[in-house]
């Protein structure tokens, strides 16, 4: 049967091996190769990363193997499968992982004494039934909400802290009509749930508290602090630009790097693109519903690097991932790009002034990743697909409540996922 | 003087680098893909033969066969908009650039009217999406951003970049309508829209079971330019989902969905099936009997 997988990526699948049988063959050091869906990154790690590692090891050299993102996890999973594939395979978070390590993709890090910088929830992404991790976290994105520190200024406004505050602000800034209150729209909805509902959501479902009892099947997507959240984001739609329906996620960043709009709900990763026209941008995290309430953060693991268990170089591997683990990694690679933040419990300098605002909104705040990645959209309908739809819907037809949006998503992960069903 | 059988053997040889190339690129990628989706190949135990369970899973999941039987219904759509549009538009313009009424210009204008047919759909997609844009364009009316509008805008962006084919075969068709034939219709008196009917039409209506079979392969084949607008998962609520954005999901998954390759390449299987049947009815009932014109 293995014919049938040479067929699919089979360009991708030639140039992994060519470039791992080449390097061992013929060169002196071992060439161990890196696959990522980062192929945005190959410039970070060749011309900054990897000299770095090398300098210190010259018997190893890494090859830096990027796949294009929307093929990534198909790739990996032929490749791997007929036997081929990178030493290093950049880790998806959560459920897709959690699949790939049931598989046996991964060679287990149990042992590897880079893994004591991480503590449990930053590797929890990344490990198996089993508890024992599989894939070295490397790099997370936070999610929060841009502002126009000028607007603001300008409008007299001050950083809301509770919901109330925020809605003020809003308003604030809509009354006096010159700017759009909120630079968001609807078209694609993979940003209402990761940019909004799970961004401002978790200080009413308190963070890892309700994800968690989603997960045991504790709690319900109908329970008031779900509907809550769900109502708290519905709440944005005055706000929003006229026909917001159609606007995309490119849109909006411009909206606002235009100076046309005050706020930009939106993640880590836009750092460089909000600012890059110069505006004097801050940045807040999501407000809570009282004054005093506990914050919450929106902290994604976003990729984690394993080793594969078919990789024949596998101490090189680990010699690398031990590498990674340590802080002269951590700030390499967070300060080439920017946006992305360490997982490690070491401390980390942002050089850049945004990054390091964002990195400070973590301080007193409880990190919680995704609501819906783990476990709930490991079937069919996933939950984190279901919501994209269902808060798409909310905000393109005027009669859809966040009643209807929480019994609908609470119906479609009922039937499927075991903790759900009773 | 060479022998048939040599004749053959030629034949062969110059057709053979062609043949390799379909064979490896087409013809086996299509086999294993029919062949994977009777096999579950990423349980730990290896490649399982399931038989039909791939396709059981595909029709009679809810969710599932509930978003299968969304994306063929909308492609269905996408089709007869392509056709009801396209073709006549396509009509009118033939007849416009053969009428001779357009004299020394009519190169220019079939050039221009051909221009959007080889355009990327990446920009075809960007550029409307711009003039279509609430906010900077020059419509105020979210039209992709609504369910009751998203389908039928796309399929008309689509329209506006791919009439210049129809228009194209038609307009070679009427160039090929005798000149003889026109001229004693016009002895006889008939005017030049009597003519276009009575004597040009039913020459070139062949050509109309052609371009009808060959948009519904390209339409049931489409892909780009929704891909390029909404994703793979193309909102709002799958309304602009067709059967290609669906097997791209299905069978290449996304950062926190795996890849379902058996699942993905059943649906293959089927929007092949889809496509080859109606094709094949094409050419067994209609392409056949059609008799071209002899003076």
């Amino acid at each position: 049967m293995r014919s049938i997988r040479v067929s699919i990526p089979l360009a991708a699948t030639l140039g992994v091996m060519f470039s791992g049988g080449f390097g061992a063959a013929f060169a002196d050091p071992v060439t161990i190769t890196l696959n990522s869906w980062r192929t945005e990154d190959i410039a970070v790690w060749q011309d900054t990363v990897l000299p770095a590692f090398e300098a210190k090891h010259p018997d190893i050299k890494v090859e830096f193997a990027p796949i294009n993102t929307n093929e990534y996890n198909a790739a990996v999973q032929s490749q791997i499968e007929g036997g081929a594939g990178g030493d290093l395979i950049t880790c998806r978070p959560f459920d897709v992982n959690r699949e790939w390590i049931k598989r046996g993709y991964f060679e287990s890090l149990e042992g590897l004494p880079g893994l004591a910088n991480f503590d449990k929830t930053s590797r929890a992404a990344w490990s198996g039934a089993d508890d024992k991790a599989y894939c070295l976290p490397v790099a997370a994105v936070l999610a929060g909400f841009y502002y126009n520190a000028d607007i603001f200024k300008e409008l007299g406004l001050k950083v809301p802290t509770t919901s109330a505050e925020f809605i003020d602000v809003l308003q604030a800034i809509k009354k006096d009509g010159r700017y759009t209150p909120l630079a968001y729209g609807a078209a694609e909805s993979w940003q209402l749930a990761y940019n909004g509902l799970y961004s401002i959501g978790p200080a009413y479902w308190k963070g890892e508290e309700g994800r968690l009892g989603l997960i045991d099947g504790k709690k319900k997507l109908t329970d008031p602090e779900f509907v809550d959240a769900i109502a708290a984001f519905a709440a944005w739609k005055p706000f929003l630009p006229a026909g917001q329906e159609s606007l995309n996620y490119a849109d909006m960043t411009q909206l606002f790097t235009l100076g046309k709009a005050a706020i930009l709900p939106d993640g880590s990763w836009d750092i460089n693109q909000v600012t890059s026209t110069g505006l004097n941008v801050g940045v807040f995290g999501p407000p809570v519903p009282k004054a005093g309430d506990q914050r919450y953060l929106q902290e994604m693991p976003d990729m984690g690097i394993g080793i594969n268990a078919k990789s024949t170089h596998k101490e090189a591997a680990k010699t690398f991932l031990d590498w990674i683990a340590g802080p002269e990694f951590q700030e390499l690679y967070v300060n080439a790009a920017p946006g992305f933040f360490a997982m490690s419990n070491k401390p980390v300098t942002y050089k850049n002034k945004l990054a390091q605002d964002f990195a400070d909104l973590k301080k007193g705040a409880q990190l919680t990743p995704r609501l819906a990645l783990d476990r709930l959209s490991a079937g069919t309908p996933p939950l984190d697909d279901e919501t994209w739809r269902l808060l798409q819907v909310m905000f393109t037809k005027s009669d859809v409540t966040p009643q209807q949006v929480a019994a609908e998503l609470q119906a479609g992960l009922a039937s499927w996922y075991g903790p759900q069903k009773k | 003087m060479i022998s048939p059988a040599a004749a053959y053997r030629n034949l062969l040889l110059f057709v053979l680098p062609a043949l390799a190339v379909y064979l490896v690129f087409a013809v086996l990628p299509l086999a294993t893909s029919i062949v994977m989706s009777f096999f579950q190949t990423n349980g730990a135990s290896g490649d399982v033969f399931v038989g039909f369970a791939n396709y059981e899973r595909l029709f009679t999941h809810p969710t599932i066969s509930a978003r299968f039987w969304n994306a063929l219904l909308n492609n269905m759509q996408y089709f007869a908009i392509h056709l009801i549009v396209e073709v006549p538009m396509g009509l009118l313009l033939a007849a416009l650039l053969t009428s001779g009424k357009l004299a020394r210009s009519e190169g220019i204008y079939r050039t221009l009217l051909f221009i959007p047919a080889t355009l990327s759909v990446v920009i075809v997609g960007f550029v409307w999406r711009l003039i279509i844009n609430p906010l900077w364009g020059l419509v105020g009316f979210p039209l992709l951003g609504t369910e009751s509008t998203a389908l039928t805008t796309i399929s008309l962006m689509s329209v506006w970049q791919y009439f210049g084919i129809p228009m194209v075969f038609l307009y070679s068709a009427l160039l090929a309508v005798p000149n003889e034939l026109v001229e004693a219709a016009n002895i006889d008196g008939a005017g030049g829209w009597t003519t276009f009917w009575k004597i040009k039409f039913p020459l070139i209506a062949p050509q109309f079971g052609l371009i009808a079979i060959l948009t519904y392969i390209w339409t049931f084949n489409g892909f780009d330019l929704v891909f390029a607008l909404n994703g793979s998962a193309p909102g709002p609520n799958y309304s602009t989902d067709i059967l290609g954005t669906y097997f791209y999901r299905t069978f290449f998954g996304s950062s926190g969905q795996l890849a379902d390759l058996d699942l993905g390449s059943a649906v293959a299987t089927v929007i092949f099936l889809t496509v080859l049947l109606v094709t094949a009815a094409y050419f067994w009932l209609i392409q056949r009997r059609l008799k071209s014109y002899s003076v």
